[in-house]
């Protein structure tokens, strides 16, 4: 087939009209010498993007056979995809266009007219050299896996599970404990809604074992997983029989392994040992489900106790954002157990960041707390050094301490991390693939993280991440549907790869790995999103971003530098 | 049993375009209904979101055309819903959609109406701190960029004149003032109520001087003044037209005794404003004026610090309802107790007031059409006997963003894909 190549010019009503000569930029498309050997068909119209200039350039393309499009309208950015569209409709591959802007970059900055339409007409010939170098790209449609495979049986792993398992998507949902549950199963009461109990976690659980669609493995952890969005291949191992693994498939992996408490002992203003009656969070919890109240070693109900606001905060630097509440919960369970005791909070900053927690916090203030607005404290066994907020250096003397130690990540983080290629915050948790507006994925497609896992976290917030990432999860592996993936992706060139790996350290998606055998590095283009890092690391020259290879982008620049 | 696959979003804003875009994905149809011109709610009126300074434009915009550009997605602008009748699966969902008088398919959005309109009033979208046309877009960069005409003061269309200037420069024939207010009717399977969140109005506090001194301003009036996009394309000038400010204060939890709750982002934004200032007006003092400082996510700290060492002072004050903002010899005085409740006085050129989120306007009505509970602030509830869950008191109806409760961007959006995952599982299940 011969080439024949098509130039629409969009007017863009007066945008571009008025401030290039239409006419003389025809003709000199037309006369362009080294395209007399290619038949052309140069046309203008008042405005592509409306439904008759849609109309009238499918019909152009499909009556000339054009095989290689240009467009030189608006930025891409408005309409590429509309053009792209309109060359799915037709014979032309959407790869065999291409679109030049003249407006944003041409009419509307170059105020001279015969300026602006010199300018348009090399911007135009770098788009028709560029579109002879285009190759067609055909997307490739994956079979996928719906099922899901979920680490983690706390109550981020649990809501996640019930959300998304049914008759079209099982759920593989491994705890590394005998027992599911995980943290929230030793707390007492759940805030700030202190009526709620824990019944809806045991509910949970016996839910989750009676779902079908749900496959519980106990005593189990991650051992490997390889793949990609739509198609992981998973083996778990059972933690006490390490040789015994099973394999799974799934679509998408969802992780929710939680956090731990940071250990007081372990900073340098704590001067504890281990039989002060110095406690944190989960060792009240604890002590509230074996004894069902707050005692001391020797049995006796303490007169006094102080708990303590941000402990270890300025060491993990960042708010573990519960921890306020948290405590004022346990003063409020000590107030009802005896009113008696004496109650003291030291803190430096009451974070509340929930609509319900300031009136919950007004409420405990009215039962004869005390609350002490601190600037540092200094602990050696249950007597306490600190300075108030007016600088007055204290002390205090208390039978018992709890602390609102931070939230950690857990031991295992790291290594699912990178078993998972999935990446780490600053702070030790998973990051996300995008903060604001894309919080509970990953930067690997089809791998999430909620709950503790992905940051302090409060049970309600936990609950909506496991629900963001069911949703998620949901519109990406739709059951017997195929997945398109990328199709600007990168290529390695085996016989220009030297084995280097320089590759493999610069993609953030892991969707380059070394064939030991060939000696080479491959791309799994399922995986590329096409950001032609690797393109730019390659010593050799080996890889090649389809769409944006260097003879297109040459051809193109070299026209508009002329 | 017979369902809609159509599902009706309220409120266009970031927990909005996020369902709509995935519940496109998922294959349903959606209908987004946005009050206001142009979509994108209020994340865009920020020039920088916290803590790293992603331009928030450059965030939105894409997701602003891929919702415009979605064949699953019909975008009503200028309309609210007026009704709602019929039960999960099956609501019937009345909208009046207001007239716009600008032609959606045939306007460019070149921008010639606007010069040639005699009409001039105030911009509330930029917190009035500008001016617009009768026709208007509300700032550049509005999508869809098409502007709407103010009926109420378009001389044409208010009856007062025959006046045709915007349609006379218009080359594409987009104005038409024959167009009439519709009200279109729908099936809607399931309903997703996101209108987002207002600033409480601080006028009344009288402490504060807010409305009488020109020097203070609200957090978001601030924000537009730095954007560049913005009244003053970005340059930190005050109201006088002339003046910079050579020092600034940042007051804390404006209005939280009256709300009685923390609105969860101030503290962030205003850390966020003294890095702004700082950066805008080197020499500049900033001082930030707080009693406690809530940072709740693992990312925020560190920034915080980082303005704390490097762009403001802050100042503890342990009463902050005994604040009094005034005028004396030509600077702001800000009289407040110290940390040994102490009285201090602070002289500075400009005050931003952090003032508290509250429900949008217009959220008691629309809770009332819905038929959904309100909890004692005015937010929609979400079900309060069931823990983390995006379901408001009646079954099809979801509730996401700010409209439940103050929150920032990214727990607006994970409220978001609960409420996408709530409504697929809805609908699945009918």
């Amino acid at each position: 087939m011969s080439e024949k190549v098509g130039i629409f010019v969009c007017e863009c009503g007066p945008n571009i009209a008025s401030k290039v000569d239409i006419d003389k930029i025809k003709q000199n498309i037309s006369e362009l010498e080294d395209f007399q050997d290619k038949e052309l068909v140069v046309k203008n119209h008042k405005l592509l993007c409306s439904v008759e200039g849609k109309k009238f350039l499918e019909k152009e393309i499909k009556d000339n056979n054009i095989t290689h499009l240009v467009v030189a309208a608006c930025s891409p950015r408005d309409h590429d995809t509309t053009f792209m569209e309109i060359c799915k409709k037709t014979q032309l591959n959407p790869f065999m266009y291409q679109m030049v802007n003249i407006r944003e970059q041409c009419a509307w900055v170059t105020p001279d007219k015969e300026q602006a339409t010199k300018k348009a007409v090399r911007m135009i010939h770098g788009g028709m050299d560029r579109v002879l170098y285009q190759q067609a790209l055909e997307e490739k449609h994956l079979d996928s896996n719906p099922d899901v495979l979920i680490v983690g049986g706390g109550i981020a792993g649990m809501e996640a599970a019930l959300t998304l398992a049914g008759e079209d998507r099982l759920v593989f949902l491994i705890e590394k404990n005998e027992k599911l549950g995980g943290k929230s199963a030793r707390l007492t009461k759940l805030l700030p809604r202190q009526g709620v109990s824990l019944n809806v976690l045991h509910q949970k659980i016996s839910e989750i074992e009676n779902n079908q669609y749900i496959k519980v493995f106990t005593n189990t952890e991650l051992e490997s997983a390889v793949g990609f969005l739509g198609n992981f291949e998973i083996e778990i191992k059972d933690v006490n029989k390490p040789d015994k693994t099973t394999e799974l498939l799934a679509g998408a992996i969802v992780v929710a392994t939680g956090f731990e408490l940071l250990d007081h002992k372990v900073l340098d203003s704590y001067n504890v040992k281990t039989d002060d009656e110095v406690y944190n969070a989960l060792e009240i919890e604890e002590m509230l489900s074996t004894s069902g109240k707050i005692i001391m070693q020797n049995g006796k109900e303490p007169k006094k106790v102080a708990l303590i606001h941000c402990v270890g905060r300025p060491e993990v630097g960042y708010c573990s954002k519960v921890c306020c509440t948290y405590l004022l919960k346990v003063a409020k369970l000590i107030k009802e157990q005896s009113s008696q005791i004496e109650v003291t909070q030291l803190y430096k900053h009451m974070c509340l960041p929930h609509k319900q927690d300031e009136n919950f916090y007004d409420k405990v203030q009215g039962q004869g707390i005390k609350f002490i607005r601190i600037k540092d404290s200094i602990i050696k066994g249950t007597k306490i050094d600190y300075t108030d907020i007016s600088d007055v250096k204290q002390k205090m003397d208390v039978d018992m301490i709890i602390t609102g130690t931070a939230m950690i990540p857990t031991k295992q983080t790291k290594q699912l991390a990178e078993e998972l290629n999935i990446e780490l915050h600053e702070t030790g948790f998973y990051q996300e693939a995008h903060l604001k507006i894309d919080p509970v994925s990953t930067n690997t497609d089809g791998v999430f993280v909620i709950g503790g896992a992905h940051g302090p976290t409060g049970i309600t917030e936990t609950m909506l991440q496991a629900q963001a990432a069911s949703g998620k999860i949901f519109t990406q592996l739709i059951p017997g549907e195929k997945i398109t993936p990328e199709v600007k992706v990168s290529e390695i060139l085996e016989a220009y790869c030297t084995g280097c790996k320089t590759c493999l350290d610069v993609c953030g998606f892991g969707a380059i790995y070394f064939d030991d055998d060939k000696g080479i590095s491959i791309v799994n283009e399922a995986i590329c999103r096409g950001c032609g890092n690797c393109v730019g690391s390659c010593p050799s020259g080996s890889i090649v971003s389809k769409h944006f290879t260097n003879p297109q982008l040459y051809q193109e620049v070299k026209e508009v530098l002329r | 049993m017979d369902y809609s696959d159509n599902i009706a979003i309220i409120g266009s804003g970031i927990a909005g375009m996020e369902a709509s875009l995935m519940l496109s994905k998922a294959g349903k149809k959606v209908t987004l209904i946005e009050k206001l011109s142009l979509i994108g709610g209020k994340t865009i009126k920020n020039e920088e979101t916290f803590p790293s300074l992603d331009c928030s434009t450059c965030l939105v915009a894409p997701i602003q055309q891929e919702i415009l550009q979605d064949g699953n997605i019909n975008v009503h602008t200028v309309s609210e819903v007026s009704k709602i009748s019929g039960n999960a699966g099956n609501f019937k969902v009345e909208i009046n959609k207001k007239a716009r008088y600008v032609n959606l398919e045939a306007c460019l959005g070149c921008g010639a109406c606007y010069p040639v309109c005699p009409i001039s009033q105030m911009n509330e979208w930029e917190e009035n701190l500008t001016k617009k046309k009768a026709i208007y877009v509300p700032c550049s960069g509005s999508l869809p960029n098409v502007p709407v005409i103010d009926a109420d003061k378009c001389l044409n269309l208010s009856g007062q004149e025959d006046c045709k200037k915007c349609e006379e420069a218009c080359m594409f024939g987009a104005i038409d003032f024959t167009e009439k207010d519709e009200k279109i009717e729908l099936k809607a399977g399931a309903i997703l109520a996101a209108t987002g969140y207002d600033l409480l109005d601080v006028s009344s506090m009288e402490n504060l001087g807010y409305g009488e001194l020109l020097e203070v301003y609200t957090a978001m009036e601030f924000e537009r003044l730095f954007a560049e996009n913005g009244p003053t394309e970005g340059k930190l000038v005050m109201r006088d037209g002339e003046t910079i400010p050579s020092s600034v204060a940042i007051i804390h939890c404006v209005g939280r005794s009256e709300t009685n709750y923390c609105s969860n982002v101030c503290c962030t934004a205003s850390s966020k404003h003294a890095h702004f200032i700082h950066h805008k007006l080197a020499d500049a003092k900033v001082y930030n004026i707080y009693s406690d400082i809530c940072l709740p996510d693992k990312t925020y700290q560190k920034f915080h610090q980082d303005v704390k060492e490097n762009s403001s002072k802050f100042i503890y004050q342990s009463d902050k309802d005994k604040m009094k903002i005034t005028k004396k010899q030509g600077k702001i005085n800000i009289k407040y107790l110290d940390n040994k409740d102490e009285t201090q006085d602070l002289k500075v050129d400009m005050v931003i007031l952090a003032n508290a989120l509250i429900p949008a306007k217009g959220s008691d009505e629309l809770a009332k059409v819905l038929g959904v509970k309100q909890d004692r602030f005015g937010f929609i509830e979400a079900q309060p006997f069931r823990v983390g869950s995006v379901n408001t008191s009646k079954t099809g109806i979801f509730v996401a963003g700010c409209i439940e409760g103050p929150k920032d961007i990214q727990n607006s959006v994970i409220q978001s894909e609960a409420a996408v995952a709530g409504i697929l599982s809805l609908l699945k299940d009918k």
